[in-house]
């Protein structure tokens, strides 16, 4: 080997299967170093089994992981080099927060000093400096959860694990956070994997998400990658709202949703005849400047408006189309355009902002 | 897959290797050092728990298909044993006695759980205590008991005519004592599980009580009630000392087994009748496990528990039964202790310490109660430990997956085999002078083994409990931060589960300071129990001095439950800074 590899962490083909079930398909990923990334994916994809075979909690049915160019395959935990968070924190009760902090410490021949010092400085790190001699208990959950991550980097490991570490806080401590562990991870420039079901705390944190499902990845990507530009229908379905469609192609540069027509790009790549899906975000949906000539409008029915602060979200009927589509406006437009249940408006989605699929094959088919 | 990173740089570099044909093999991890030890204690205390439960009964086996020679001859003795009829009606005995006990002991305990749970009435803790004292006394310091109220010089032997105590009807009494206080505890929690939310939500459709009682508390209950019956059967059918000592002439399996084992010598038909003993006991124990699997799944963390509201007639009548109740135990357990300072019964009723100093002390039997202490402190020390570290290994560790599940099955096996027949086992085992263990034979150490193999499954199941609440991923944190796993062991996870460490000791203590058939067959005279002196004295007629025994055993038990309680306060107080 001439050069050591740009990347920090690499995972090669890994598989997992349990029994019969196969968690994970030849899962290919390659992680840099300092940059935090974001395993997405619904309840079951497979996140967390990978997440913990990197930790060597589970061991890959096939496939090898290299960290810091070392094959740490079939290394168990302890001769790894990472620091873990669990989204039950996994505190030790019976300990203080200090001697929490300190338990990776105590046995690498820290002095008492040092070890004090080293406490002290994770600590106001993580905003806590005066809780050392509380114990676990005593703290809220995000207290918990910022002691538990001042633990994990005691021992200054290259890499950090955090499984579902927001889940089980409330959503006003859990976005406050997610600012805090970001902020911090950057400082530290630790390489970082974060394991979420939580899109929104996914598009927030991370330097590439990385969506999965059904144990494969979909896609890896930027936040604004995944969120403007998925990869698959079940990316585009699972990050955000979306009207997803069944459509056919109607043409070179055109397809057809039910009996309308709408311009947009299409990949030559997709071959005539087939099933194909249409993808467009609620806030892709215009109003604003759309008239009877615009290119991909048509008249929409409201049926209903759900009130959601900045914005409203509006479920149409266009004639033609057999599913409703999703539009969110925002109050200002909602206010100017003074729109009620019934109304009938003229809507218009952007021929770039129409990104369109090969239908996916029927559920049981590979 | 459809999109994923592109390929890292190194792949192409290392070929891939291919496939091997057939199955495919699981990697494993390579072990780290500090989990050899793990796994070399896993190992140790598997093999421990096959020698010393496993090997006996595969003797049992062995023994009931071979003659006094030791040739194999099949079935011949199950023949025999079949073709002989007064054996035969010990079966038929040992099955109605059981049913009509369990049919007895379900209702009154249901009803005093109920009062405790579902009652306002008052000194609810006090009454509780009261029903679980028999726990603290050897099962036949009934028996004793109900010889001196109806015996043949009994002080109300008048009141049941011409019937005689010894016997069916004495045995049964005795059992729904002995048995009463393990019913009610599984009756108790099971009627403290019960979602308060039902209740609110019947009341708010308007039911009647009754139609709540059929259809919420019933069936809420009904897993406590059959393992409940379960428990209740299993102990009236295998107990040795309740027919031993007032049975008389009415023979049961247990005291069967004795009979041929010590007084014919006869192993081959001893181990066919503890075959036959292990079949109901193992039908009963299937079925337990199998409801207990059910209940766990009918549990959530999030019912509400039920409060009772005060209803006057309802509490005064709960509380009539129950002290009716508490006053009947009160004068079992009262009328042994009391006999044990009679001067000489019937005759003289003045009050003396002969029996502990003439009928203990001066005959050499004391001996025997400190044996018990003895025994029952390593059982409470070293069988809490060995218990409480497997079950942690068990349950916290990883690796030797094909190992596991034996040494579980080994954990739980004990609570379906009857104290005698794991007893004989022993005996069958250790008695063979070409076995390296026979040096273990008529010495203390056996005693213990036995006792903490006979009571391992309540213990290991109380461990698992306390484990199963602790975080799972401490180990995971410890790996990752390169700490062995004994080191969370001793600082972490004994701390926090030391309540239920204390509980497994306290458990043990008094189990080994009552029990009677798994030693009965295992004692030499040097190793004598308490326990075991009581049916020695009342075989010799000496009921005054096995009445004294059995009153030192409940004021050990009695006493070392109270250090026990005490030191649950103190650890509580000590601790709830971060139990909080």
């Amino acid at each position: 080997m001439s050069a050591a590899p740009p990347d920090f962490l690499v995972l090669e083909d890994i598989r997992k299967e349990f029994g019969s079930f196969v968690a994970l398909r030849d899962v290919n990923l390659a992680v840099r170093k300092g940059e935090l990334v974001c395993f997405l994916g619904p309840s079951g994809c497979g996140k967390t089994t990978l997440l913990r075979i990197i930790a060597g909690l589970d061991v890959q049915s096939a496939g090898r992981v290299v960290q810091a160019g070392r094959d740490i395959s079939r290394l168990p935990p302890m001769q790894r080099d990472y620091g873990i968070v669990f989204q039950s924190y996994a505190l030790f009760p019976n300990l203080t927060v200090a001697q929490n902090v300190a338990y990776g410490l105590v046995n690498r021949r820290v002095g008492r000093a040092d070890r004090e010092k080293r406490v002290a400085e994770l600590l106001t790190l993580v905003g806590l400096p005066d809780s050392g001699s509380k114990y676990p208990a005593q703290l809220s959950g995000g207290q918990q959860q910022r002691i538990a991550i001042a633990r994990s980097l005691a021992t200054s490991p290259g890499l950090m694990l955090l499984d579902e570490p927001l889940s089980a806080l409330d959503a006003r401590v859990r976005v406050r956070l997610r600012g805090e562990i970001r902020s911090l991870q950057q400082r530290l420039g630790i390489t970082t994997i974060l394991v979420t079901h939580d899109q929104e705390e996914a598009l927030s944190m991370a330097d590439r998400i990385v969506v999965m499902n059904n144990g494969v990845i979909e896609q890896v990507g930027s936040p604004e990658e995944i969120y403007r530009d998925p990869a698959t229908p079940f990316a585009a379905d699972f990050v955000g709202k979306t009207n997803l469609l069944p459509a056919e192609r109607a043409g070179d540069n055109g397809i057809l949703v039910g009996d309308q027509r709408f311009d947009c790009d299409l990949d030559p790549a997709l071959a005539a005849g087939r099933a194909l899906q249409v993808f467009f975000r609620p806030e892709d949906v215009l109003v604003r400047g759309v008239n009877g000539s615009t290119a991909n409008s048509a008249a929409a029915v409201v049926e209903k408006i759900e009130f959601l602060g900045a914005y409203s979200r509006l479920t149409v009927r266009v004639s033609g189309i057999a599913q409703p589509l999703l539009a969110d406006l925002s109050v200002n437009d909602l206010a100017e355009f003074r729109v009620r249940p019934g109304d009938t408006l003229r809507v218009a989605v952007p021929a770039g902002r129409i990104r369109v699929f090969e239908a996916p094959a029927p559920q049981g088919q590979p | 897959m459809s999109a994923s990173a592109p390929p890292p740089a190194c792949s192409s570099a290392a070929p891939r290797q291919p496939q091997s044909f057939g199955r495919v093999h699981q990697p494993r991890l390579r072990v780290h050092w500090s989990d050899r030890i793990a796994h070399a204690i896993l190992l140790v205390a598997g093999a421990g728990l096959a020698i010393f439960l496993l090997a006996p009964l595969a003797m049992i086996l062995m023994k009931s298909v071979q003659d006094r020679a030791g040739e194999f001859v099949g079935l011949a003795n199950f023949e025999t044993y079949f073709r002989t009829p007064a054996l035969l009606r010990s079966i038929w005995n040992s099955v109605w006695v059981s049913a009509l006990v369990t049919v007895a002991t379900i209702p009154l305990a249901f009803t005093f759980a109920y009062g405790l749970t579902r009652s306002c009435m008052r000194f609810k803790a006090l009454l509780r205590n009261i029903a679980l004292v028999p726990i603290l006394a050897p099962s036949l310091l009934a028996a004793i008991s109900f010889i001196f109220w109806f015996g043949n010089q009994g002080v109300l032997k008048g009141l049941l005519g011409e019937t005689q105590i010894y016997g069916a009807p004495g045995i049964v009494i005795s059992l729904v004592f002995a048995t009463f206080p393990h019913a009610l505890m599984i009756l108790v929690t099971a009627l403290s599980l019960t979602d308060a939310r039902l209740y609110e939500a019947a009341d708010a459709l308007g039911t009647s009580t009754v139609r709540k009682f059929l259809t919420i508390t019933l069936p809420g209950a009904k897993y406590g009630l059959i393992s409940a019956s379960m428990v209740v059967f299993t102990y009236a059918i295998s107990d040795f000392g309740i027919p031993k000592v007032i049975g008389g002439n009415f023979n049961m399996l247990a005291t069967d087994i004795f009979k041929l084992v010590i007084g014919q010598q006869d192993f081959a038909k001893g181990a066919v009748v503890s075959l036959i003993l292990l079949l109901p006991v193992a039908v009963t124990y299937i079925v337990d496990g199998y409801v207990q699997k059910r209940q766990s799944a009918l549990l959530s963390a999030r019912s509400v528990p039920y409060v009772p509201k005060p209803s006057r007639g309802f509490d005064w009548a709960m509380a009539a039964f129950c002290w009716y109740a508490a006053t009947v135990m009160l004068a079992v357990l009262g009328m042994a202790i009391y006999a044990s300072f009679i001067k000489l019964w019937p005759y003289n009723f003045s009050l003396s310490l002969t029996h502990y100093r003439m009928g203990l002390v001066e005959a050499g039997i004391f001996g025997a109660y400190v044996n018990s202490v003895t025994m029952a402190f390593w059982c409470a020390t070293l069988g809490a430990v060995f218990i409480f570290l497997t079950a942690y290994l068990l349950e916290k560790t990883r690796g030797m997956a094909s190992w596991r599940p034996f040494v579980r099955l080994l954990a739980v096996l004990p609570m379906g085999v009857p104290g005698m027949v794991l007893g004989l086992g022993y005996i069958f085992l250790f008695v063979q002078e070409s076995n390296p263990l026979h040096a273990l034979y008529g010495s203390m150490a056996i005693l213990v083994i036995c006792t903490t193999v006979h009571y391992y499954t309540s213990s290991h199941l109380t461990a698992l409990t306390a484990l199963k609440q602790i975080d799972d991923e401490f180990e995971a944190v410890s790996a990752s931060l390169r700490v062995a796993f004994w080191r969370t062991f001793f600082r972490v996870t004994v701390p926090v589960c030391l309540p239920a460490v204390l509980e497994i000791s306290r458990y043990l203590f008094v189990n080994a300071m009552t029990t009677v058939s798994a030693v009965m067959f295992l004692y030499s005279p040097k190793t004598v129990v308490a326990s075991v002196a009581i049916v020695n004295l009342d075989e010799a007629g000496d009921v005054g001095a096995a009445a004294a025994m059995a009153t030192l055993i409940v004021v050990t038990s009695a006493a070392v439950c109270a250090v026990y309680h005490l030191l649950q306060v103190w650890l509580d107080r000590r601790t709830q800074r971060w139990r909080a």
